[in-house]
């Protein structure tokens, strides 16, 4: 190989590299969970891996249990009379923050540019 | 919260808060330069929704207002109460709207939901008998008096449930207020199933997603504008199974039980407190019947997301593409 042939190859991984990584900022979606109780943060949630992990946190009337994957959140139990906060699933916009009002709990996702202003079920 | 946004060489800024209010979230956005005259707006909203909250409130008593929980619990019958002058135009205004929408909009539902209630939280067991529902009490609106002088009186034993209107009234309130002061340019939801928007903040239509009453997310309708009001009602909030069958929390007064015509309904139009009245009154009638009822109102659309996952849209939908 001479010369020519690094040079070629030493730009070819470098724009590999750029699109690899300009790609994985454009998918970038949901990256974080911020948890709050009473209007506290009391927890941050790192959503940028591919595995299933499990949360507890205090509630108010109990233990909030928070499921996440890659880019999304959801509570899977909590001590509330409706459950509404499990019935509501993943979300992955922060358009669409997770209110357990019995609980004091609010999740809220920090995401890169939404596509829309609001969402309404 | 504080956000600035370069658009174009006007360095426009949006201030929001976040509001738990009513048994769910209120979150208000407004556009504009003047960050100061922002913030003293949003203090004004969330007084009018706490006011409205504590005079709108089914369960609480407060010792220095009259409110629903006074007039369902301890006004007696024929007695006259003068009332707050706010809380006596919303009763005037539910209850026009009771005679508008051939009584399947009514406020005074309160005795049957509180049986209703009953099974939900698992206090009594399976379905309501449709005498245990008629023995609940009286459930006529034209027992509630409206007299001069914000003055009140109750003929018979009613009990008074603003949980269908007190929301999107008050949120038509604050965008009114909003107007008023020129503060044009503002985005309102409240909870998840109604969002209020003024102008635009950057010459363009507010996009608002539309998704599926199911958390399936198969339907996603992005509905474009300004000046509008969203409103959904349906059944996958405050519902309960039994034998396969799901009862939700939205009553017809004629049959004392909550219709399964639809999954949700979706009101598009420029008031949202109209739109409460609308989409609960459209979710207690069948599709076919909805569309032809809304014919009467201007400027008034529709979604159905009917029980087979049909999707249908009323004519003039298409202006929001």
């Amino acid at each position: 190989m001479n010369k020519h042939d690094y040079l070629l190859i030493s730009i070819v991984m470098i724009i590999g590299v750029s699109f690899f990584i300009i790609n994985s900022l454009v998918s970038f979606k949901a990256s974080k969970a911020y948890v709050y109780y009473d209007n506290e943060l009391v927890q941050t949630i790192d959503l940028s891996h591919d595995n299933l992990k499990e949360y507890t946190i205090k509630g108010y009337n109990g233990d909030v249990v928070i499921e996440t994957m890659k880019n999304k959140i959801r509570v899977k139990e909590e001590t509330s009379p409706l459950h509404l906060c499990s019935k509501q699933g993943w979300v992955s916009s922060s358009l669409e923050p997770i209110v357990c009002l019995p609980n004091k709990v609010v999740i809220r996702i920090e995401s890169s540019k939404e596509e829309v202003d609001a969402v309404v079920r | 919260m504080l956000v600035l946004l370069l658009s174009g060489c006007n360095h426009i800024t949006m201030v929001s808060k976040d509001l738990s209010y009513m048994n769910t979230y209120i979150g208000i956005k407004i556009y504009n330069k003047d960050t100061k005259k922002m913030e003293a707006a949003l203090n004004n909203i969330d007084k009018m929704y706490t006011e409205y909250d504590k005079l709108a409130d089914r369960y609480t008593s407060y010792e220095d207002i009259i409110n629903i929980n006074y007039i369902n619990n301890k006004l007696g019958i024929n007695e006259r109460l003068k009332i707050d002058d706010k809380l006596y135009k919303l009763l005037d205004y539910s209850k026009r709207y009771n005679d508008q929408t051939n009584n399947l909009f009514n406020i005074a539902l309160g005795n049957v939901i509180d049986t209703w209630v009953q099974y939900r939280d698992g206090i009594k067991t399976g379905v309501p008998s449709i005498t245990e529902l008629k023995n609940s009490g009286s459930i006529d609106i034209n027992a509630l008096v409206l007299l001069e002088d914000n003055t009140i009186m109750k003929t018979a034993d009613i009990s008074l449930d603003l949980g269908a209107i007190t929301k999107g009234y008050v949120t038509e309130l604050a965008a009114d207020y909003l107007d008023s002061i020129g503060l044009h340019q503002y985005l309102i939801t409240a909870g998840s199933s109604s969002v209020k928007v003024g102008n635009h903040y950057d010459n363009d239509r507010y996009k608002i997603k539309l998704t599926d009453p199911r958390p399936t997310n198969k339907y996603n309708k992005i509905v474009k504008g300004n000046n509008i009001a969203i409103t959904t009602s349906g059944d996958y909030e405050r519902y309960y199974e039994y034998d396969g069958v799901r009862y939700h929390h939205v009553i017809n007064p004629n049959t004392l039980f909550p219709p399964n015509h639809m999954l949700a309904v979706t009101v598009i139009n420029d008031d949202a407190a109209l739109g409460e009245v609308l989409s609960t009154t459209l979710f207690l009638m069948p599709i076919e019947d909805g569309l032809e009822y809304i014919k009467q109102y201007d400027g008034v659309e529709a979604v159905w997301y009917g029980t087979d996952g049909t999707i249908t849209l009323s004519k003039g939908m298409s202006k929001y593409e």
